[in-house]
């Protein structure tokens, strides 16, 4: 057992759920701390600065959105929500507020962990892109940040200026889901009616460009009427 | 404000309907030279009055109109009042019975009509409930007893053991998970006040996020989609679409024997877009076909799992109508099955 392991803090105040994602984790050699408020995971996070966080979005003591502003407000560190399906419009507003994903009850272990690692890997590259990062690859996807190239198979893909805008926002975010309003600000700076539409229909002349059939889309998932993630793994 | 609304309205159809009624009577009296047809046409729209109006107020302060305007205008002196004449009195009572009459009928005919929407609601609703409780109870029997028996004989099983054991659960689970969802949607829409939230939904998104989370329940069964390349956007609650796609391909992969293809077919109509999953299986039974969306088959064995089908299928017809739209199904002429619905492309 080294000491580089990643820590993971689960702050939820079911008890089972809490153990079931303590032992999985574990299982895959991860370090766990747990917490069962809000408060206690607070104090927690402050002393020992977990790699990554896992918060049910219905605590007792405090709104799982409150928690994240707190935290985004001098840290980065990743954190992944844990949803049901009654609370939607949290979800979107606890992504918006700088979570990075977000699971919905009930959920499978796989699924958990491969947000996991996503979320783990999206905080690395973070740093990597800081030091200059120069090119995304994913399967036969290249981009190429510094002379703005898309290839698909090494074939070039014409994009649009705004398309690439978006595909390089997406692969720079991989991992992390970008909410509708996320990706709008970033691309446009401004927001109207049209917006959303306007962004959809962006994404629609992507996937034809890039040759994504629905069912077999292995780039960029779907975050129906959340927003969009480009894989990481 | 939605009372005073449609009180504003009804006011509106009445003033609309008494001057029609007048103006037709001033005609008649200039073309034919006669006042027998009148009190007829003011009967007429007194009766109307009363038919569509709610309650009692409009009406009679409307057929105590028609008498004066009979009486003032169309009797003999021409435009002056004698209300004490007999033959006023008498088709004043007349025209008020008439429309206490006829508001009382209209009153109880809404009312009854109310009662029986409700009462079909509630029937479907308990219908699903008695359905559902009734199949929960299986797969929770298997979780129950599967791990009680890991717990209190972990040792003496073996390895193997365990793990068929764990996998029915986890099967079950995976089930309960399903019918779970199906009854959140019911709730979601069952309510008199609820208002379903309808965002626009690029459908092309909409089948990618449909075929993933069927490709998981379902990895070896393929699935292919027809539709153009236009980009087509509807208004919807999108959870709950999704959860009539995944009804209807599930519904098809668990009962659709000898199915080779699996098909979803999306064409636009009439500022319409349509669905079709359709598959070439063995087809519905004609005796089930009348009743598929009506809630839980009867005749299912007790212990089976079909009458999930008999659940899915009636939340999903739940589901379209909250939507405005409707449902189908069919048996497709080279055989296998075809279910149908459709939305409208633009917010109504």
């Amino acid at each position: 057992m080294s000491n580089n392991k990643y820590k993971i803090l689960i702050v939820e105040d079911e008890s089972n759920i809490r153990s079931f994602i303590k032992t999985i984790l574990e299982a895959k050699g991860y370090q766990v701390l747990d917490s069962k408020n809000g408060a206690q995971g607070k104090m927690m996070f402050s002393s020992y600065y977990p790699d990554l966080i896992i918060l049910d979005l219905g605590l007792p003591d405090i709104d799982g959105t409150e928690f994240i502003k707190e935290i985004r407000q001098s840290h980065k560190v990743p954190i992944i929500v844990l949803s049901a399906r009654t609370q939607e419009k949290d979800k979107v507003q606890a992504l918006d507020l700088g979570a990075n994903d977000y699971v919905t009850k009930p959920f499978g272990t796989e699924e958990l962990l491969a947000r996991v690692r996503a979320a783990l890997r999206n905080s690395i590259h973070g740093k990597e892109t800081e030091d200059g990062q120069m090119a995304f690859s994913l399967r036969d996807l290249m981009i190429d940040y510094e002379s703005r190239l898309v290839t698909m198979n090494r074939e070039p893909v014409k994009l649009t200026q705004t398309e690439y805008n978006i595909v390089a926002l997406l692969s720079e975010n991989a991992g992390k889901v970008m909410t509708y309003s996320a990706i709008i600000q970033a691309i446009w700076g401004v927001s109207d009616r049209g917006s959303i539409k306007k962004l959809q229909v962006n994404m629609a002349n992507i996937r034809k460009k890039l040759g994504i059939k629905p069912g077999a889309n292995p780039y960029i998932s779907n975050e129906l009427g959340v927003g969009y993630r480009m894989y990481n793994e | 404000m939605e009372y005073l609304k449609k009180w504003t309205g009804n006011v509106l159809l009445s003033v609309l309907i008494l001057a029609a009624s007048f103006g037709i009577s001033l005609m008649i009296q200039t073309i034919f030279h006669t006042d027998t047809l009148i009190p007829t046409i003011f009967v007429l729209a007194v009766f109307l009055i009363a038919m569509t109006v709610d309650g009692y107020v409009i009406p009679i302060l409307a057929s105590l109109f028609s008498v004066l305007a009979v009486t003032f205008a169309f009797t003999f002196p021409y435009f002056t009042f004698d209300l004490m004449m007999p033959e006023s009195v008498v088709s004043a009572v007349i025209m008020l019975i008439i429309t206490i009459l006829t508001s009382t009928l209209t009153t109880k005919v809404k009312k009854e009509r109310k009662i029986r929407a409700e009462g079909e609601k509630e029937k479907v609703r308990a219908n699903l409930l008695r359905a559902v409780s009734h199949d929960l109870r299986t797969p929770l029997t298997t979780i129950y007893g599967a791990c009680s028996a890991i717990i209190d004989s972990y040792d003496q099983l073996s390895r193997e053991q365990k793990i068929e054991l764990l996998e029915g659960m986890k099967e079950d689970s995976e089930w309960l998970i399903r019918m779970v969802e199906n009854l959140l949607s019911v709730t979601k829409i069952g309510g008199d006040d609820v208002k379903i939230v309808k965002t626009p939904t690029v459908i092309e998104e909409l089948l990618d996020t449909v075929l993933v989370k069927f490709s998981k329940q379902y990895p070896e069964q393929e699935v292919s989609i027809e539709m153009s390349e236009e980009f087509i956007t509807a208004p919807m609650d999108a959870v709950l679409i999704q959860q009539v796609l995944l009804n209807l391909l599930e519904n098809a992969a668990r009962h659709a024997k000898g199915m080779t293809e699996l098909k979803i077919c999306v064409t636009t109509e009439n500022n319409r877009v349509i669905f079709e999953v359709m598959d070439d299986g063995c087809g519905i039974p004609k005796e089930q076909l009348h009743h598929l969306f009506t809630g839980y088959l009867t005749g299912t064995r007790a212990d089976s799992r079909k009458s999930n089908m008999g659940i899915g299928l009636s939340v999903c017809a739940a589901i379209v109508k909250a939507h405005g739209g409707s449902i189908t199904a069919a048996n497709r002429h080279g055989g296998g099955a075809i279910f149908r619905f459709d939305l409208a492309m633009e917010e109504q």
